[in-house]
């Protein structure tokens, strides 16, 4: 009998542990859901300062061949309406901090020398898709309107409302483009034309479509994008 | 240890007892696992490996973060406590060398093939078993390492192919730990009964 009762006896052992790590998984479905704000704004500093430390504002991201090209993967996120905007009419603006705040036309921007590059997309959600972005880079609009030496942080507004904020040496990398052709063919008004952010070097949510003004300044205001503003982290660099 | 049931073998037991750093990193160890899964299972139901959007997702039961953006909160905060906890359990290992005397060696697979004594087999399979999840648990975090940062390290993605093969990597790492703990539960309660079970934690 006896060995059959110490069996018994590690089986109830099992059941405890086992009631153990399922009273861990319902805490973490219900109690702990409610602290992932605090959590967020515990940790966010510290990844926040190892991911500005990771990134080499200079050193471009290794770029793929134009086979690579997922034409399909890019899947269309949007947080409202889709803005359809008359190219012609459209209008950019590049102020805040500078000596030399403009206007650019899409010609005035197709002017401007056309950099290329075949990246991966990533999304917050997980997925990813390689992609061809053709545009003007950023630090070359950032140039023309002479930032002032305090300027810290750059604002993107959208067509739709949606806003972002960015660090300057995120914005100034060589990889960061205000593009206004995908794959080699014209931004869709799904894809954010006629001009969006495309980088490979943030999340996706920070990469505004339908860019309307970018304003350089030197403090971050009380709203930093519409998804931070909800929680998403802020610097989300890759 | 005692193969015959003496009536009186609670006296004749030896006493098991654990390093007690052993018994911290086993705590701690569960319970970032528990919060790396249940973050990470929310993130994947934010756009499934297997199916994307509108593959089969995970109940609310295993989830942790009630969102996208709590999971990621969660996952990116106990990632510190899982890394370190493994780190300065790593180094202890190797500095103390019970990376020789605890884990799987050569004696212990020769038992394996060749042996005879059940006994001596499923406590080279014991040894064997916790020995293997120490890379698995190393792949899930250079995996991880190359979801979360793949453009400062674009390498850690090309070594596994492409970015769904690193995802199914990082993911299949979740049923192994599960599978682990409770392979790592079944055969520490053969090899030493429910004693050597609770000497590890308590």
């Amino acid at each position: 009998m006896r060995p059959i009762q110490s069996h018994l006896l590690s089986r109830r052992h099992l059941l405890q542990l086992s009631g153990l790590s399922s009273m861990g998984l319902l805490l973490g479905g219900c109690g702990l859901n409610a602290f992932e704000g605090i959590v967020g704004k515990t940790f966010e500093p510290l990844n926040q300062s190892v991911e500005a430390l990771l990134l080499n504002p200079q050193k471009p991201v290794p770029e793929f061949p134009a086979s690579a090209i997922e034409p399909e993967a890019l899947l269309i996120n949007t947080f409202g309406s889709t803005p359809q905007l008359d190219p012609e009419k459209f209008r950019l603006t590049v102020d805040g901090e500078v000596n030399n705040p403009l206007q650019l036309s899409m010609a005035d921007i197709k002017k401007m020398p056309l950099t290329s590059m075949i990246i991966r997309h990533v999304c917050v959600e997980g997925w990813a898709a390689i992609v061809q972005w053709n545009g003007v880079q950023l630090r070359d609009l950032v140039a023309l309107v002479q930032p002032k030496a305090n300027v810290r942080y750059v604002y993107f507004k959208s067509a739709d409302g949606y806003s972002e904020s960015w660090d300057l040496a995120s914005a100034l990398h060589p990889q960061t483009l205000m593009a206004y052709q995908k794959n080699s063919q014209p931004l869709s008004a799904d894809n954010g034309a006629p001009i969006r952010l495309a980088s490979p070097i943030k999340l996706g949510y920070k990469q505004s479509k339908w860019v309307t003004r970018i304003t350089l300044v030197s403090n971050l205001l009380t709203s930093r994008g519409y998804w931070e503003d909800r929680g998403y982290e802020w610097f989300a660099g890759l | 240890m005692t193969s015959n049931p003496a009536k009186n073998s609670q006296a004749r037991r030896p006493i098991v007892s654990q390093a007690i750093l052993a018994k911290i990193f086993h705590w701690l160890n569960i319970i970032s696992l528990l919060l790396m899964i249940t973050s990470g299972l929310q993130i994947y139901n934010a756009n499934p490996v297997f199916g994307g959007r509108g593959g089969w997702q995970f109940p609310p039961l295993f989830l942790l973060g009630g969102w996208l953006a709590g999971g990621r909160h969660w996952h990116f905060a106990a990632m510190w406590l899982f890394g370190i906890n493994l780190l300065w359990y790593g180094l202890y290992i190797f500095i103390t060398r019970r990376w020789q005397k605890r884990f799987v060696s050569s004696k212990d697979l020769k038992a394996l093939q060749k042996g005879q004594n059940p006994k001596r087999k499923a406590y080279a399979w014991h040894r064997l078993i916790y020995t293997v999840i120490i890379p698995v648990l190393l792949l899930a975090i250079l995996s991880g390492f190359g979801m979360y940062k793949p453009a400062q390290f674009h390498w850690i993605v090309d070594m596994f192919g492409d970015w769904q093969a690193l995802r199914v990597v990082h993911f299949i790492t979740v049923p192994i730990v599960i599978l682990f703990a409770i392979a790592h539960s079944l055969l520490a309660l053969k090899v030493g009964g429910s004693r050597l079970i609770e000497s590890m934690l308590w």
